[in-house]
């Protein structure tokens, strides 16, 4: 009982933490590994409205989500777009902008222990005889409504529906007026929102902690690779088959072996179908 | 109302186009006809600008040098170098080779992306006319575009056109690979597109028979120039045209 309550948590926060990179990824091609660096940005922006300019939490959230979706959509419109195409390029700059992030703001003073968030609400429940804290009952629940509102936006949105539109077929798109910088804008702007949801929803789980947005970094990527790049569908199976096998080695083997488990599953994946699960992307290989 | 002047597109060395001009009146039907590398897509591509883009994908991945000569005129405003998605919202909008249309989305949703152009209102009117316009589409609403046979695909990818509310329609061998069936549905309906709706349309085709009845003006391309133009009947009457592209 306790594997399953836990392991839907822990999927349910992994395909948070991949969703934004999927997303950019399957609408604009581009892999945005900077994405773990706009992940802590968020938690720390976070932060400082809380603690230094004093608002309170709830507004604080919201600045902070719409500031990591600025700081994407700023991040396409002045630096990516003039490597746009260039794939080895695309990969080495989104990087480079989240390293220069994460040893920023290592650099200028987040380490330790001090930075924390306070949990949304304080106590738990027990759920057929697991205790389980209401913070983690409300990740579920923000996960799902993140879902279903994607899903929605991209089906009965004009906008929504150019992103489709332009991740299925690129010039198709074009051809009936959709923009693809304009998309691209867009998408960036919704994974590094998505990128900043997930922190405010896991952080207060522990503390802020600039190790985190590699960590995330990693997670994303491996749930991507294993779900087949582009695919959503993917991303959710991925998180779910990654987030249950972590759950497991915790549980039989031991906690240490937990990041083993997503770097063992992008090898096997690659050695047994490159394209991931439900991929249909053929140069995977030389593109990651 | 549509005017290209001496168009030329190289691909590194290679001339696809040279020195083709033509012109489409409003309210017209043009065909250009010419077999396998004459250069129909390529013009297709420079005339509704996804060159430009093919252009700046292949300088970024240091692929192919594509160069571009001439100049293309709508409307009495000079667009060599606007964008597609701009091109699109002037008006000129193409059903690309191969019928690209969306694979994973509905056959309803293929016309709602197509839609990205037009006000909420207008929507419902345009698919309703798309459908009135190909009735087959009705049976199959809800089913994906990968999933429709070549005929559909067809009808689907003009009606998706149709729905960004173009001034002059581009499309890039409609006819390929159709059973006779399907290619009357297509041209009739290429026919009833301009009849109905005013709109300027130039259609590319390998096989000129089944597109000549509908043209007014047509074109016939060679090795990327442009041999030979004329009305449809000047075109019917000449003899070079009867033996390579009617097989009498």
């Amino acid at each position: 009982m306790e594997i399953i309550i836990y392991g839907i948590i822990n999927s349910i926060i992994l395909s948070l933490m991949s969703l934004g990179f999927a997303l950019v990824y399957s609408i604009s091609r581009l892999p945005n590994f900077a994405h773990g660096a706009l992940y802590i940005t968020a938690g720390y922006i976070v932060w400082l409205l809380v603690n230094k300019a004093g608002l309170p939490y709830l507004p604080s959230i919201l600045l902070g989500l719409g500031a990591t979706g600025l700081i994407g959509a700023l991040m396409y419109r002045f630096i990516i777009i003039r490597i746009r195409g260039m794939e080895i390029s695309e990969i080495i700059g989104t990087y480079a902008i989240g390293l220069a992030i994460i040893e920023g703001l290592r650099w200028g003073g987040l380490r330790g222990m001090t930075y924390t968030l306070p949990v949304f609400v304080q106590g738990s429940m027990s759920i057929g005889g697991v205790t389980v804290d209401y913070h983690r009952l409300i990740i579920v629940g923000a996960g799902v409504l993140t879902f279903a509102l994607l899903f929605l936006f991209t089906r009965y949105n004009r906008i929504g529906l150019a992103l489709r539109g332009i991740a299925q077929d690129e010039r198709a798109a074009m051809m009936l007026g959709i923009d693809s910088d304009m998309t691209a804008i867009i998408s960036l702007a919704i994974g590094s929102g998505l990128a900043g949801l997930a922190a405010v929803l896991l952080l207060p789980l522990g503390n802020i902690v600039v190790e985190q947005g590699y960590n995330v970094l990693i997670f994303a990527v491996a749930v991507c690779i294993i779900g087949g790049l582009g695919s959503w569908t993917g991303t959710i199976v991925a998180a779910f088959i990654i987030g249950f096998a972590q759950i497991l080695t915790e549980t039989f083997i031991s906690s240490h072996f937990v990041m083993v488990v997503a770097l063992l599953a992008i090898i096997v994946t690659l050695l047994i179908k490159p394209s991931g699960i439900f991929g249909k992307q053929k140069e995977l290989e030389e593109r990651v | 109302m549509f005017e290209a002047r001496e168009l030329m597109v190289f691909y590194e060395n290679m001339l696809a186009l040279n020195n083709v001009s033509l012109q489409c009146e409003k309210g017209s039907i043009i065909g250009i006809f010419g077999s396998n590398s004459a250069g129909k897509s390529t013009l297709m591509y420079a005339l509704s600008g996804i060159i430009l883009d093919i252009k700046k994908k292949e300088e970024m991945r240091g692929g192919e040098r594509i160069s571009l000569f001439g100049n293309i005129f709508f409307e009495g405003q000079d667009i060599t170098n606007v964008k597609p998605h701009l091109r699109a919202k002037m008006g000129i909008v193409l059903c690309p080779e191969r019928r690209r249309i969306f694979p994973e989305s509905s056959v309803m949703e293929n016309l709602k992306i197509g839609a990205y152009l037009s006000p909420k209102n207008d929507t419902k009117a345009n698919i309703d006319y798309v459908l009135d316009l190909f009735p087959r589409l009705k049976d199959h609403l809800k089913r994906q575009g990968g999933f429709l046979s070549g005929g559909e695909q067809q009808m689907l990818a003009i009606g998706r056109a149709l729905m960004a509310r173009p001034k002059i329609l581009l499309l890039d061998e409609p006819l390929l690979g159709l059973s006779p069936a399907y290619m009357d549905i297509v041209i009739n309906g290429t026919k009833a597109i301009r009849d109905t709706k005013g709109i300027s349309i130039i259609v590319t085709e390998q096989y000129a028979r089944p597109v000549m009845p509908i043209i007014d003006r047509g074109y016939i391309l060679e090795n990327g120039s442009n041999v030979l133009s004329g009305t449809k009947e000047e075109l019917l009457d000449n003899p070079d045209v009867k033996s390579a592209y009617f097989g009498v």
